[in-house]
């Protein structure tokens, strides 16, 4: 391909390098928008169950939150119609202040819904003006029953990930600090940390189902899935558990180190549980601290049984081939990237991971190296332009550049279907292609392609690439979650858009 | 006759189903074709005028937004040569004749010069810039609508000469219709057909072309109940086009088409062709239903019913519920809460003699305790109704509004006579589902079988087995 077209082609550890000394531009550009770190907080917030959120701001910061996941929750997963109130703040607010309407807000919101926690969330508009928020919660606490908390998550206040391991590091005050008792009680079990958002889809063998079944398997249970759909009663005894695993470690680590170094609950870090190699490192970290080695290497080696014909002949007919890995979803395709050379024995290419992800997702690029792995990564111009990176011509014309030098017969593509390569591709977003955690996530990935390699011969739909490619159309923008985009993909943030429900991106 | 409710613990808090200004702001201007719309925010923001894109169905490849995404250094020490940045470079990379340059909360506070910084920079921008402060806490989605409407005056050119029989259409995007457009296209085919041109959308796909022009209509019509009064009377004083047809609901059911129709007829002289519209659409209506859903009205008689949604068609539903329908409408929920909607609600009421619980400026928690405390067998409202209905133990509940769980493809118009034909589709297919058996408990007929093992109970035994 053209040199010039190539902004970065080498090993993960050299980016990461020159973005921690300011050598390669880590900013988005504006045509990128991810959610504030409002929404971000909002969305861990909405993972616990009978907590109820006022917004202190104007209505259109509680309104957006709201539409995007209470609607998605409800829509998706038969849960009740959730509320998430608002202050309303309004130009007189802005003026004179905002202190009063909040601690009627606080008062009302107590009476209306008798809620277990009222959480006071701010926005911009009151973090500019100056609220005194805690003052107001720290008064409010004896008039009212619910717990109350301030969580500041302005939207200008950090990137969107702050507002994760904010309310990650925060929710870690509502819990009890164990006693004997309860630790005895709870000595096999485990926390899943770094999950967001309220229930997930009750008919789809999901990721979350999947690390469920595992712990389960070597004899432990499920404490609480924090945040999805936890109670505040399972977070006052979370810290008894045995161990917290991360679901995403990048997500998780912020929670799991916080309950570390208070109450001694030990973490179980290791990066998303893709492939064999992953997951069973994810499950021998979990059963050391439950006493439960020999219960979990006897059902791991059950586990592998069950796939092991199916697995090994893939795993035979892989290795040595290219996977390119779209890397706009990072810890996913870093995920992958370890699964398919740690289990599969193929050649990993990260393509078009946006250098912002090397200083945004630090904790999993860490891991990742401390293990050994480090992948190639290529970042091509398109990928730093205004202009949405994901499915737009200009990136399309370098990926397939770039592909012109690899065999298109011994390469797959790991991304999004709206993506146009010549090599057959393999979307794991798609709801037939879980669960991907464990081992029969790993047959599945494996299975899943074989399958593109199979019909290769098919080629990608005409229909399809109309659909994302129309004449005569110029540049867009990164489109940002919508409303609409959140209620048809259910269960995680997505930027990108025209995915439908059903589909998920792990970030 | 209508008795509007108060409710207790809501005086400083909301449970909104409505956004904010910006999100009405952005509205417009999404509506508007070949518009680049520069936001200066915090990213979370751009999500905002994203659902705006959405509401208009402007697909991701005519997406033409940026985002400064303001932070706290930002904030602090202002962001003007941010926005510059932004405005040049995406100026340069889409090329649109328009550029919006939208301040949201955070902008508006910390007090941007959005004006100055447009002014200075326009000689080196080839796009027109359009300095807009929308700060969300400058009202609800609605008062955006009308912010957005207003920005787009410059853009109308003074005409003393206006076009005889000729009409703008304004805000049919405020509706809670999920393809609105289609009530637009319905309306705009109308007017065809009675030879009255319409001169400008404002807004749905609106060239600056047509907006140029605007003043040149004789005649303004509102498609919304919920914006566009300010803006239409605005018109009026700066064009001197008059707002006509705004007295009645718009043209939902038999009798408010009819009534739209002829009123519509009356200001451009075309009774008889009104007439004729008349006789033939509430003919068709009736064919359809006489084929295809004989039992629409003995089935719904007297149901009891709470409609919950926009003004536009809440207001304008109420005379197909209760006369056509049969129905009895309870309460009447309306998200907005201008005093036009409150004026018209009123007159309708009284023509109807009916008087239902009123909620003006609903929100979940007004929509819960309406649903707890006033007994209704059905709610014609939005997924969120459904719901909440739902929670109350409310078995049917007919989704018809944005936002929906439906999934729409083809364009459907709630409009007119083959919209009353859209409306009541949904309604007959949402009665279906919610009242078919699908939890039948067969193990109690197994043990009546036992218990009693007559001929009639066999057959049901025979049947489960079946």
């Amino acid at each position: 391909m053209n040199q010039e077209d190539v902004v970065f082609h080498g090993r993960l550890g050299a980016l990461y390098q020159l973005a921690k000394e300011g050598k390669i531009a880590t900013t988005l550009q504006g045509s990128h928008t991810r959610p504030c770190k409002f929404w971000t907080a909002m969305k861990i917030l909405s993972g616990i169950r009978g907590a109820v959120v006022i917004a202190h701001g104007p209505s259109g910061c509680a309104f957006g939150v709201k539409q995007a996941y209470k609607l998605t929750n409800s829509r998706n997963s038969g849960s009740p119609y959730e509320s998430v109130l608002t202050t309303d703040m309004n130009m007189e607010n802005i003026i004179f202040g905002g202190e009063k309407s909040l601690k009627g807000a606080i008062k009302e919101v107590d009476e209306k819904y008798h809620p277990d926690v009222i959480v006071v969330a701010t926005s911009c508009a009151a973090g500019i003006i100056g609220d005194n928020v805690d003052s107001v919660v720290d008064k409010m606490r004896s008039s009212v029953a619910a717990e109350l908390m301030p969580v500041h998550c302005e939207g200008f206040a950090g990137e969107y990930r702050s507002g994760f391991d904010l309310v990650f590091r925060q929710i870690v005050d509502f819990m009890d600090k164990p006693t004997p008792e309860m630790r005895q009680k709870l000595s096999k079990s485990v926390n899943i940390v770094g999950a967001k958002m309220g229930p997930e889809r009750t008919e789809v063998d999901t990721d979350t189902k999947e690390l469920t079944r595992l712990v389960t398997g070597i004899g432990a249970e499920i404490n609480a899935v924090i945040a999805g759909h936890c109670s505040l009663e399972e977070l006052k005894r979370a810290p008894s558990a045995a161990v917290n695993c991360a679901l995403c470690l990048d997500l998780g680590y912020a929670i799991g180190k916080e309950m570390e170094s208070r109450f001694k609950t030990p973490m179980n870090s290791s990066i998303l549980p893709y492939g064999i190699a992953a997951t069973e490192h994810w499950l021998r970290e979990a059963a050391k601290h439950m006493g439960l080695d020999e219960q979990a290497e006897a059902f791991m080696k059950s586990e592998y049984q069950a796939i092991r014909e199916e697995y090994e002949e893939a795993r035979s007919f892989l290795a040595g081939k290219v996977a390119l890995i779209e890397g706009h979803d990072a810890v996913k395709s870093l995920s992958v990237a370890h699964m398919v050379e740690r289990d599969f024995g193929m050649r990993a290419i990260v393509y078009n991971f946006h250098p912002w992800s090397a200083e945004a997702r630090e904790t999993s690029i860490d891991y990742l190296l401390e293990t050994g792995l480090d992948p190639e990564v290529l970042i091509t111009k398109g990928t730093l332009a205004l202009g949405k990176y994901e499915s737009m011509k200009e990136t399309e014309a370098e990926m397939l550049a770039f592909l012109g030098e690899l065999d298109p017969m011994q390469t797959v593509y790991f991304g999004s279907s709206l993506a146009f390569p010549h090599i057959p591709l393999v979307d794991l977003n798609a709801i037939l292609n879980r669960p991907r955690f464990g081992y029969r996530g790993a047959l599945k990935v494996a299975q899943c392609i074989i399958t593109s390699l199979k019909y290769a011969f098919r080629g990608r739909s005409s229909l399809a690439r109309r659909m994302v490619f129309p004449q005569g159309a110029g540049f867009s923008t990164g489109a940002s979650l919508t409303p609409k985009l959140a209620q048809d993909l259910p269960d995680c943030t997505v930027y990108a858009s025209a995915r439908r429900r059903g589909q998920c991106m792990m970030n | 006759m209508h008795d509007e409710l108060k409710f207790d613990n809501c005086a400083h808090s909301s449970d909104p189903l409505v956004g904010c200004a910006l999100e009405g702001v952005a509205s417009v201007f999404a509506g508007i074709r070949g518009a680049t719309v520069v936001i200066h925010s915090p990213q979370g923001c751009a999500a905002t005028v994203a659902a705006a894109f959405d509401q208009h169905e402007v697909d991701f490849t005519k997406r033409k937004i940026a985002c400064t995404r303001l932070f706290e250094s930002d904030i602090v020490m202002g962001a003007t040569r941010k926005l510059e940045d932004l405005i040049r470079q995406s100026d340069a990379k889409f090329g649109n004749p328009v550029l919006f340059v939208v301040g949201t909360c955070a902008a508006d506070i910390i007090g941007e010069d959005l004006d100055g910084i447009c002014r200075n920079l326009q000689p080196e921008i080839k796009g027109k810039l359009i300095p807009v402060t929308a700060g969300g806490f400058r009202g609800d989605a609605y008062a955006g609508i009308e912010m957005g409407l207003e920005a787009l005056l410059p853009f109308v050119k003074k005409s003393e000469t206006k076009i005889p029989n000729s009409v703008n259409l304004i805000a049919p995007h405020a509706s809670v219709n999920p393809t609105w457009w289609a009530d637009l296209d319905w309306i705009q085919g109308l007017l065809e057909g009675f030879g009255i041109k319409v001169v400008s959308r404002i807004v749905r796909d609106t060239t600056l072309a047509e907006l140029d022009k605007a003043g040149e209509a004789s005649a303004n019509i509102l498609l919304s109940h919920d914006a566009g009064y300010g803006f239409a009377k605005k018109f009026e004083r700066l064009h001197g086009v008059p707002l006509i047809l705004s007295d009645i609901p718009l043209p939902v059911g038999l009798g408010n088409t009819s009534r739209w129709l002829k009123a519509l007829a009356s200001h451009f002289n075309a009774e008889g062709l009104a007439d004729f519209m008349i006789t033939n659409g509430e003919e068709k209506v009736a064919d359809i239903l006489r084929r295809r859903a004989l039992m629409m009205i003995p089935r719904y008689r007297n149901c009891r019913v709470a409609v919950s949604g926009d003004a536009t068609f809440a207001i304008s539903s109420l005379r197909m519920l209760f006369q056509e329908l049969e129905m009895i409408p309870e309460a009447v929920l309306v998200r907005s809460k201008s005093k036009e909607a409150r004026a018209l609600l009123a007159k309708e009421c009284a023509d109807l003699g009916i008087s239902p619980k009123i909620v003006f400026g609903a929100d979940g928690y007004k929509i819960q305790q309406v649903l707890k405390d006033i007994p209704v067998d059905a709610v014609l409202g939005s997924a969120w109704e459904t719901y909440m209905a739902k929670e109350e133990g409310i078995r049917i509940a007919f989704d018809a509004f944005t936002p929906t769980n439906r999934d729409v493809y083809v364009d459907r118009a709630y409009f007119g006579y083959d919209g009353m034909v859209n409306l009541l589709e949904i309604i007959g297919n949402d009665w279906e589902r919610a009242l078919r058996s699908r939890d039948i408990q067969w193990d109690l007929y197994e043990e009546r079988r036992t218990v009693l093992p007559t001929k009639e109970t066999e057959r049901v035994g025979t049947a489960k087995i079946a």
